[in-house]
């Protein structure tokens, strides 16, 4: 590479990365100046002896893990049945997972609301309908990491060896194909909690306690929590990244085949 | 003993027929291997006795007992895949003990079989390694142990070495074939490989266009092909139309020279088409004085292929190819020249139409 093309992709790069941290760097300084004259984590103290934030903050918590169970139960064998059995509806799938990318969420929070506020479908209080909509929202992360686990092992091998030697559906997923996918059911689960730890809209018009509503309520009544909860909410982002690239480093995903 | 049977097992997909009307009996350990071209339906009869297909008509027994729409992992049958299959995120030991913890056996039934097992494909200190710790041979060997572990009624290997190099395909082919010798399972192998097929089989079933062209053992196939198909697919062979001239006696002409043929031709009339089929290492320079199938032609190539020498022919309008042994002393023609060749009766086979 010539000199003059190198320095441009430093400056390039150097301009991207300013880009994304000074907002960050200002706002994590700004959090820090909660007392006078100093800096200091008292914002951060203020946040995590809030009960309300604790409460909020589990709601978030607990919703995300929902998500994320529901989000394995439904969409493994969906995309190994899908990889398996009708590989021609793979483009169609694929499509509608990223329809959530278009639609955009309050429309989608209408949509619920109107449908399951009126019997015989009366459920628009239930938790079941926010856990339901944050699965539809998390399904563009979640099934196309899935989706992408599968298509790094030869599933209709795999399958078949496990059934010659008598295993039924249950003992495929469970002993051959989930095994063989964590690391991208990891991915999936990490990006499906960042996503609903910071999701607003649902919890908002479904009523429920929700970190993300929290914080938006915080935003109208403090000045430095709410930096100090944007910073939590990145930090929170980053170790489950950090977490899906350790697990995934190393790890012996291997392939069928190969060898010599 | 029939083990094995398959009777007018018929296969389509979406109109295309892929298998037709196959009838094979396999005898308790006998190893038959289905060979033939890509495409031919092999593997698609292999996976109709596996379970993995279910025949548009026809039935597979085991034994007896009609297994046709029998799910895979209701049949006790064991798989070996061209692609090992092995499940990456268990060890060696685990794989071979895996259908048996599906059969719930006790641990130690496990621990003891999968030890037999490891020692039969000698890879005793591997029990704990990951598949891909292992090479492709190993990795296949380990396949066929987790396949032989749940004791199967039947042993099925789809081209099993079809990924690996030329020298461990070799050595692993002897393996398998003592492995199943030793156990006395009843084995059908698929391969499209003419070699691998003569060198490991009892009977081989060969494949065209999903229909069987001929069974019988490699001496058979190889000697005595019965249609144009099996003579061009199986080993090198010269073909070329003829006409029959005396059936009696066993009379053949080709581009006006005389053949004799040891083939019995009562269903045939003199002047009836035929094709004819000499294997090249039955052709031989003419050192003394013959009176028959002497045939006069002209040298067009000489190809060196190591232990033979491979001489490219024009007899007539016919190209055809003599395989002689090669020696030091070996003194050949040149390109150009006129020869005279000759075979014995027994060599000039007529195919079936």
């Amino acid at each position: 590479m010539k000199r003059g093309n190198r320095i441009w992709s430093w400056i390039v790069m150097i301009i991207g990365i300013l880009y994304f941290f000074l907002p960050l760097l200002a706002t994590f300084i700004f959090s820090l100046k909660a007392k006078l004259g100093v800096l200091s984590f008292q914002a951060y103290a203020n946040v995590f002896h809030d009960p309300a934030f604790v409460y909020n903050f589990s709601y978030s918590v607990l919703w995300a893990i929902s998500t994320i169970v529901v989000g394995i139960l439904l969409f493994v064998p969906t995309a190994y049945l899908i990889r398996l059995r009708v590989p021609k509806l793979r483009s169609a799938v694929e499509f509608i997972t990223l329809l959530p990318f278009v639609i955009p969420a309050i429309v989608f929070v209408f949509g619920l609301v109107r449908t399951f506020s009126h019997p015989p479908l009366l459920i628009v209080n239930s938790p079941a309908l926010l856990i339901a909509g944050y699965t539809v929202l998390s399904m563009p992360y979640m099934y196309r990491s899935i989706d992408t686990g599968l298509r790094s092992i030869d599933v209709r091998t795999l399958t078949e060896a496990a059934q010659s030697l008598g295993a039924g559906w249950g003992s495929i997923l469970f002993d051959i194909i989930l095994p063989n996918i964590r690391v991208a059911i990891l991915s999936g689960a990490f990006l499906s909690f960042a996503i609903v730890i910071g999701e607003y809209i649902l919890a908002q018009y479904l009523a429920k306690p929700a970190f993300a509503p929290y914080m938006a309520y915080q935003i109208q009544q403090k000045a430095y929590e709410p930096a100090a909860m944007a910073i939590i909410s990145f930090a929170l982002t980053w170790a489950a990244m950090g977490i899906i690239a350790l697990v995934g480093r190393g790890n012996g995903q291997a392939q069928v085949g190969g060898g010599h | 003993m029939t083990h094995l049977t398959l009777s007018n097992i018929c296969k389509q997909f979406a109109g295309t027929t892929a298998v037709e009307d196959f009838n094979l009996e396999v005898e308790k350990g006998e190893f038959v291997s289905f060979l033939g071209p890509s495409g031919c339906g092999k593997t698609t009869t292999l996976r109709m006795i596996a379970g993995f297909e279910v025949p548009t008509t026809g039935k597979v027994t085991i034994d007896d007992a009609d297994i046709t729409y029998q799910a895979p992992n209701q049949r006790n049958v064991g798989m070996v895949f061209q692609a090992y299959a092995l499940f990456p995120n268990m060890t060696v030991a685990q794989n071979i003990g895996y259908g048996l913890r599906i059969r719930k056996e006790s641990k130690t039934a496990i621990k003891e079989r999968v030890t037999e097992m490891l020692a039969l494909i000698h890879l005793e200190k591997k029990g704990n390694s990951y598949p891909h710790q292992l090479s492709g041979g190993q990795q296949q060997r380990v396949a066929l142990a987790r396949a032989l572990a749940i004791r199967p009624q039947v042993l099925l290997l789809d081209e099993p070495l079809s990924a690996l190099d030329a020298k461990i395909r070799v050595s692993l082919r002897a393996e398998i074939r003592a492995i199943q010798k030793k156990l006395g399972i009843t084995a059908i192998y698929v391969t499209h490989d003419q070699e691998e097929a003569l060198s490991i089989s009892d009977r081989i079933v060969v494949m065209y266009e999903g229909r069987i062209e001929q069974v019988g053992t490699p001496f058979e196939i190889y000697n005595f092909p019965q249609t144009a198909f099996v003579a061009s697919f199986v080993g090198t062979l010269n073909t070329a139309p003829a006409e029959v001239v005396d059936p009696a006696k066993h009379l053949l002409k080709i581009d006006g020279v005389q053949l004799e043929s040891a083939e019995m031709l009562e269903d045939k009339h003199a002047g009836d088409k035929v094709t004819i089929a000499i294997r090249p290492e039955r052709f031989n320079f003419i050192a003394q004085e013959r009176k028959a199938n002497i045939l006069d032609c002209q040298i067009e190539n000489i190809t060196f292929l190591g232990s033979v020498v491979r001489i490219q022919l024009l007899i007539g309008s016919n190209h055809f190819y003599m395989d002689t042994f090669n020696n030091p002393f070996l003194e050949l023609p040149k390109i150009g020249d006129k020869a005279q060749i000759t075979c014995s009766r027994e060599a000039v086979l007529v195919l079936k139409a």
